[in-house]
Order: C-alpha cells, then structure tokens, then sequence
C-alpha cells in the first residue's frame, strides 16, 4: 500500500476526493499530489475518473468530498480563473483557441497587455513569441490560429499555458497529434520547467512515452485511486495490466494467417500541386497496408483524394482492374471504397442523430421501402446486430451518438461503413484518443475485416501499431511515398529513417 | 428515460401549454371556446403552419429562409395578375405556386453553389421578391378576382346545410375549411417525409453534420436545394390561399410572417444550430402563436402588448428547451 500523500511535501494536493454526477460517482475518494519538480502520469482508461480528476485540480468542479491544498494551505476554487490565478493551468485535449485571432492574441487571451486603454500589440506580440520561441516553434505569433494545423494549435495551447507561469501545469494527452519532432521539443520544455521547480500533470494513453519522462505515475480505474508508484519502480505492462485490470499478453492480434490476394485498388501518379504525389500504391484483397509517416507528410490527403472527398490534379485510380472516376465521395461508395476520417467528431458522425441512424446513414437505400420510407424496424435491427457484432456500448440503438465513449464512437463508424459491405476500407488514426481495451477491440476487428477479403488501409502514427497490424507499409515523407516495406522484415528504425529523409537518388540506387 | 420518451414528455408538455392557454382564455372570455372561433383561430394559423413546415425543413438542414414572406406576396400577385389576364383559376394558382418554388430554388442555388451564408441569400430575395411584387402591380392592390379565385380560401368541406322555411340557407355544419384540410395533408406529408423518408434522414444529417453527411455519400448540395425550394413552394401556396381568402392580392401581403414561421419552428423545439426539430412540434408552435393571438385580441389586450408577450413566449419556451437538453 502506498503511503497517503502527505501536503508539506507537496505543491498541489488531494486527499479523498469525491465527485459525483446525480447518481453516477466518477471519483471516489481519491488521494493524489504533485511535487515541485516532478513529473507525475495519470493512468487510466476511459471513464476512469482521469478527466474529473483533472478538472477538479483546476477548478472546473468544486469536490463532493475531500479536501484539495496548495503549499499546505487548504482551499477551494470557485472557477479554473482562480485556479490560474494560483498557478495552476490545464492544457486541454479538445483544442480551446479562437480560430479567428492570431496566434498572440489566443496566447494572452483576457490577459492582453495594456497601454492605457489599448491593447499593446508590440507588447502582446514580443511576449508571445518568447513563449512560441521557448517551445522552439516556428509558427508566426501573427498567423490567424484557423489556418493553422491541428499539432501547430496543439503548441500554441501549450504556449498559452507557459504563458501563465504555472506552478502546477496539467496536460491532457499533449502529444496526440504532434509529430515526433515536436514531441521531443515538448519533452524538452517538460524538462526545463521541471527544472524550474514546476509541478506536471501528464495524461497520456501513449504509455511508451512515460519512459525517461515520468518520475512517478498513478493509476486510476473506475473513480478508484489504484496505485501510485515511482515509475523507476514500475514497467508500462504492469501499468496497463493495473489500468485495465487483467493482464493484457497480447496488445496486437496473432500473427497474420490469412493470405493476400489479386491486387484489390491499383493507384498510379495521383497527385495534387502543393498536397502531394505523385503517389503509386497497391492494395491487395486480405490486406492491411500501412500508412506511416509524420503528421503532414500527406497520408490524409492522399486517403481522402482516393475517396473523392477532396479534388486531385492527375492519376487514375482502378479497382479490381477497373478504372474508375471518383469525382466525390458519392462515386466512391458506390464502388466500395470507404474512408474513416481521424476526426470522429467533425467528418464521421452525425452526433445529434442515433447510434441507428448512424449507422444505416451511409446506405439508407438498404433500410427503404419501395414508397420510399425507411423501414424503422428493419434499421433497428441492422443497428442491433452491429451493436452486438462490434460490442458497441451503448443503453440503446436509439442514443444519441454524442453521449457515447470516443471508441463506442469509432465503432459505430466502422459499423456504417460494414453495413455498406465495402471493398476497400481507409482507417485514418483509427485508435486516436481511445482507451486501451477499446484499442484491442478496434485491432481485431480490422484483422478479422482483412480475413473476410477486404482490403484496408491504415494510417497510424504509432509505429507499434502499424509494425502489430499491417502486412506491408508504405512509408510518406513530404507528400509522396518514399519506400513501400514488408512488415516482417522491417523495424520502427527503418520506418523512422524513412520517414524522416526524402529517398534521394543514390539510395533509390542503393536499395535496387 | 430514453430519446422516444423525452421526446413523448416534450411533445405533451407542449400540448399541455396549448391546453393551458385554451382554458385561461376559455375563461376570461366566453366567446373563445366555440366551434366558430376554433374554425377562426384554425384558419388563421394555416398560413403560419404552411410557412413554418418550410421553415423547419430549411432550419433542419442549419440554413434560415427569411424571403417567405415577400414571396408569398409575389406568388399572390402573380396568381391574380394571371387571373385578371385570362388565366383559369387553377393554371393560376399553379403559376403562383411555381413562382414561389423558383424564388426558393434561386435561394438554394445561391446557398448551395454560390455559397452564399442562407442568411444573406434569403435576406436579398426577400427585398428582390417584395420589390417585384409592388413595381408589377405599381403597388396597387388587385381586386375583382371573382367568385372561383375566393374557393380555395373560403370554401369547406362537408359543409351540410339545408333550405330553410325563410327560404335562406341554414348551416348545420360549418364544415373543415380547405385551407384547414391542407395543412392537416401538408404536415402529415412533410410529417412523414422528415420522421420516415431517406430524403427527410438526409435533411437531417446534413443538418447535424454536412461533413459526416457528404462522406457518407449524401448529396448534400441536392439535399439542400430541396429545403430551399420546399420552403419557396409552401410560400407560394400561402400566397394563393392568403389571396383567395380576402379575394384581393396585396403586393404588402406577408410581412414579418417569415418570422413567424421561424418562431412557430423554434417554439416547436427546432433548433437553430441544425439536425433537430419536428413537423408536430412546428404544427403546435404555430397553434401556440394563433391561439395567443386570438385569445388577446379576445380579451382585449392590446396589438403592441400582444407582440410583447409572444416576444416573451419565445425567449421562455427556448430557454426551457436549452435547460432541458442541458442535463
């Protein structure tokens, strides 16, 4: 058993809080504290209480139960205000900026500097680039946030919250969409505030990337405080073991025993100026090829081109030997491509509808009459079986997609695109911000889609995962593919190269 | 509690507001509660209804239509115009309806091709549509429209009445308005067209999210087009009932009845934002409208204090809906 955090020693403290949501209990009587000059990881699947807890750190939610201290001195907030005016700053998961300021002005943001009554904008633009210039970002304090890509946002927010000179700085899942490079640049920074005698909160599902990061880590499951341990002490299979409650052998299926068939979709010199290409790639029946690259590297892009969902300059796209015009995604479909975007919530779902409706959304043809009306009963059972099919969770085929769990709403994605018995499959992150059991759920069934004869493609920025679950990779780097490899016979160092380095000449020459 | 069951709870406690207003005005005035004034509010509602089944498909689909009242005047004008030109009552009234589903499909096309925000779309038609109407009728309103122009607008069905002793018909039964029966066919059709039909789905997908919807395969430019182009027909369909009733086409006809359909839809519990409202719940807002209207007047109460009070009708039941789907 571990010791209850003791307040002298730390900065910010909680000792057996509890929150609670009309009948439902999302925290109970969890002890926890930061440092000054540690790192310490929260744990946890989703639900787990991770997102209560944080929220109760930084003043969202005022606590049922249970006390909360900072420096010893016992407190409460009334608003995430008062807790950044005592130094506590959270950066959030979901993107908190106004698309139509600039840069700067997001980063001081109710904080802006003033000259008598004016906003001092040299001011306000000095200060925010030694913030950006800190976390060595590139991003011009003037450029409007709306044109901005989702990991530069990522920075800014980051930028915003050193801004505040947080003594206690709670990140939530940080590096989801950041590359490799600007996750060591964080990394970087972490250790220097660390250094600073700040105090940091990480979340992250990421567990690999605890490794030379964390000092301490806590594991939370159903509300409940698990453990908390030095994470010298620890391993990341113990962690997820404790997460999720069972030992978990095996993240990824068993090796792959289902053989690759005749060439499915046969891509050659698709290409849009300034987006990508030309790019040349096959898919085969049975297949799960990977997409592996750094964000930007154009993977999306060329994913959605192939689905129509965006216009392309040149190439030819063919299906089992079949040439095809795809002018928008309505043609794609009709032939039996479909495309999972890596943003749920904005290009997948319609979240105000039902999980049925959801999921008959793509092929309403199938649940209507020949007056025209959808036959209620019939959609409700199409629902009822993919919800059994896929272990969706969900009280009813009637909820509102909205209230699901982020990987209940992937599945219900996946459901809609196997009610359209489509041919070729475009995941795009298909385990982004999903909890771990959910993760494992989504890898079998990708597996078992591959076995029925569908070829698949997966876009992943986890290079375990493309290494797990794909046969063959094609790795990108600044919109055109730069080496197409064999699963088995590679390794994330290769991949990595890859994906770092434009295949020049001379290498082309080497490798043949 | 389950989303059908919300759902039940939000449709009667609408009716139930319905019912509450009908017995507040039943008694301060004993006049309210008779078959002759229910034929009268129900008639005056038509319009409302007409409008505010437009208005909820456009509103579903996250657009807004502020032309309908311009361009049931303009649909107005041209069915009597056509009538006064040698046109059979029925070609005439088919020419307005069709003027009105043009204006609607030249507001879908701005939206969908030009891309235009349906708010400026809408916003211009309404002052191009107004402005039609009075230059081609130099303002003037257009009598002398004859005895087959008023049916449509004061006929009934099953009207029974008999020959009496003074010679002079006496009316059994006053018989259901024909304005009345077409809204009853109007929002059960549209009813079905929302709550069962693909296309009604897609107006609703589109509506919750056009980006979800286009990758899905949904035509979401045709789709559109379609809310644009019903809303212009219904309003054309007004302006013939609305003409035929008072026998006179008025190129001033309909103004601000656009914001009456959009109230009539949002005290129906549509939602501005998009994906979510109801023909019932549009039907019961415009009966809500009505029968305030009709008991103030009753009552006494003032035109100017009237437009206070369904101003506070408004804020109040969506403030209600928001707290409601809050939780």
């Amino acid at each position: 058993m571990t010791p209850p955090p003791h307040p002298a020693s730390s900065l910010l403290c909680l000792s057996g809080v509890t929150k609670r949501f009309l009948n439902v209990v999302a925290l109970e009587g969890v002890s926890f504290d930061v440092r000054a000059g540690e790192v310490h990881a929260v744990c946890g699947e989703n639900g787990a209480g991770k997102s209560t807890l944080m929220k109760v750190m930084s003043g969202v939610y005022a606590p049922d139960e249970g006390t909360l201290s900072l420096d010893g001195q016992a407190l409460r907030f009334a608003s995430p205000r008062e807790a950044q005016a005592r130094g506590i700053a959270m950066i959030h998961q979901e993107l908190n900026l106004v698309p139509h300021l600039s840069v700067a002005e997001n980063i001081w943001l109710g904080r802006e500097p003033l000259r008598g009554w004016l906003v001092d904008r040299r001011k306000l633009r000095a200060d925010a680039q030694a913030c950006l210039d800190r976390l060595g970002v590139t991003v011009s304090p003037d450029a409007l946030v709306s044109g901005l890509s989702v990991a530069q946002q990522q920075m800014v927010e980051i930028a915003k919250a050193l801004s505040m000179q947080a003594r206690v700085l709670i990140m939530d899942e940080p590096t989801s969409s950041l590359t490799d490079a600007e996750t060591t640049q964080l990394f970087r920074v972490i250790h220097e505030l660390k250094r600073a005698g700040s105090g940091i909160v990480y979340i992250s599902h990421r567990l690999d990337e605890l490794e030379g990061l964390v000092d301490r880590v806590t594991v939370l499951r159903d509300g409940r405080h698990i453990t908390t341990r030095a994470f010298a002490q620890t391993c990341v299979d113990e962690i997820v073991a404790l997460m999720v409650g069972r030992t978990l052998d095996e993240k990824f299926p068993p090796a792959r025993r289902c053989p690759t068939g005749e060439t499915v979709l046969q891509v050659r010199g698709l290409r849009r100026a300034g987006a990508f290409g030309p790019v040349d790639f096959d898919l085969r029946r049975g297949e799960i090829l990977g997409f592996a690259g750094l964000v930007g590297a154009g993977r999306t892009e060329v994913a959605r081109a192939v689905f129509g969902a965006d216009p392309v300059d040149g190439g030819s796209i063919a299906l089992a030997g079949r040439a095809l015009a795809v002018r928008s995604p309505i043609d794609a479909i009709r032939e039996g491509i479909a495309y999972l975007s890596e943003d749920r919530k904005a290009h997948g779902l319609a979240v105000k509808m039902a999980v049925a409706q959801n999921i008959t959304l793509a092929n309403t043809a199938a649940v209507t009459d020949r007056r025209g009306l959808i036959r209620a009963g019939d959609e409700l059972a199409v629902a009822r079986r993919y919800i059994e099919q896929l272990g969706i969770r969900t009280p009813s085929p009637r909820q509102v997609v909205r209230l699901l769990s982020g990987g209940n709403q992937q599945k219900v994605v996946i459901a809609k695109w196997l009610f359209r018995e489509s041919r070729v499959l475009f995941f795009d992150e298909p385990t982004r911000g999903i909890d771990v059991g959910a993760k494992v759920a989504i890898y079998e069934l990708l597996d078992q889609l591959a076995c029925t004869g569908i070829g698949v493609v997966m876009i992943s920025s986890e290079l375990p995962e493309i290494l797990g679950m794909t046969d063959r990779v094609a790795v990108f780097h600044g919109g055109r593919i730069t080496r197409v490899l064999e699963t088995r016979a590679t390794s994330q160092e290769e991949i990595m190269h890859y994906a770092s380095v434009s295949a020049s000449p001379q290498e082309e020459l080497l490798a043949s | 509690m389950n989303e059908r069951q919300k759902d039940l709870v939000q449709k009667f406690a609408a009716l139930g507001g319905l019912f509450v207003l009908v017995t507040v005005f039943s008694l301060a005035s004993p006049a309210f509660f008779s078959l002759g004034n229910g034929m009268t509010v129900a008639l005056q509602v038509t319009s409302i209804a007409y409008l505010g089944i437009g208005a909820t498909c456009v509103i579903i689909t996250g657009g807004i239509d502020l032309s309908v009242g311009s361009i049931l005047a303009l649909s107005g004008v041209v069915a009597a115009l056509s009538v006064r030109a040698g046109v059979n009552v029925p070609l005439a009234m088919l020419l307005g309806l069709l003027t009105g589903a043009a204006c609607g499909l030249v507001n879908g096309l701005c939206v969908t091709l030009l891309r235009l925000p349906p708010f400026i779309a809408t916003l211009a038609m309404m002052l191009v549509a107004r402005g039609v109407a009075l230059q081609i009728t130099d303002a003037k309103a257009i009598g002398g429209l004859g005895e087959s122009f008023a049916e449509l607008g004061n006929g009934s069905l099953w009207r029974v009445a008999r020959i009496g002793a003074d010679g002079f018909p006496d009316v059994v039964f006053p018989g259901i308005p024909y304005p009345v029966v077409l809204m009853i066919v109007l929002a059960l059709g549209a009813g079905l067209m929302l709550a069962r039909s693909r296309l009604g789905r897609h107006l609703y997908a589109v509506g919750s999210n056009s980006e979800a919807a286009r990758l899905s395969g949904i035509d979401v430019r045709r789709v559109t087009l379609f809310a644009y182009v019903l809303s212009g027909t219904l309003a054309g369909l007004t302006g013939c009932v609305l003409m035929s009733r008072l026998v006179t086409a008025q190129p001033s006809e309909g103004v601000m009845y656009e914001l009456d359909a959009i109230a009539a839809a949002v005290i129906g519990g549509t939602s501005l934002t998009g994906g979510i409202g109801t023909v019932s719940g549009t039907v019961i807002g415009a009966f809500v409208i009505g029968i305030l209207r009709n008991g103030l007047n009753m009552t006494g109460v003032s035109a100017f204090v009237q437009m206070i009070i369904i101003g506070l009708v408004i804020l109040v039941t969506v403030w209600i809906d928001q707290l409601r789907n809050r939780r």
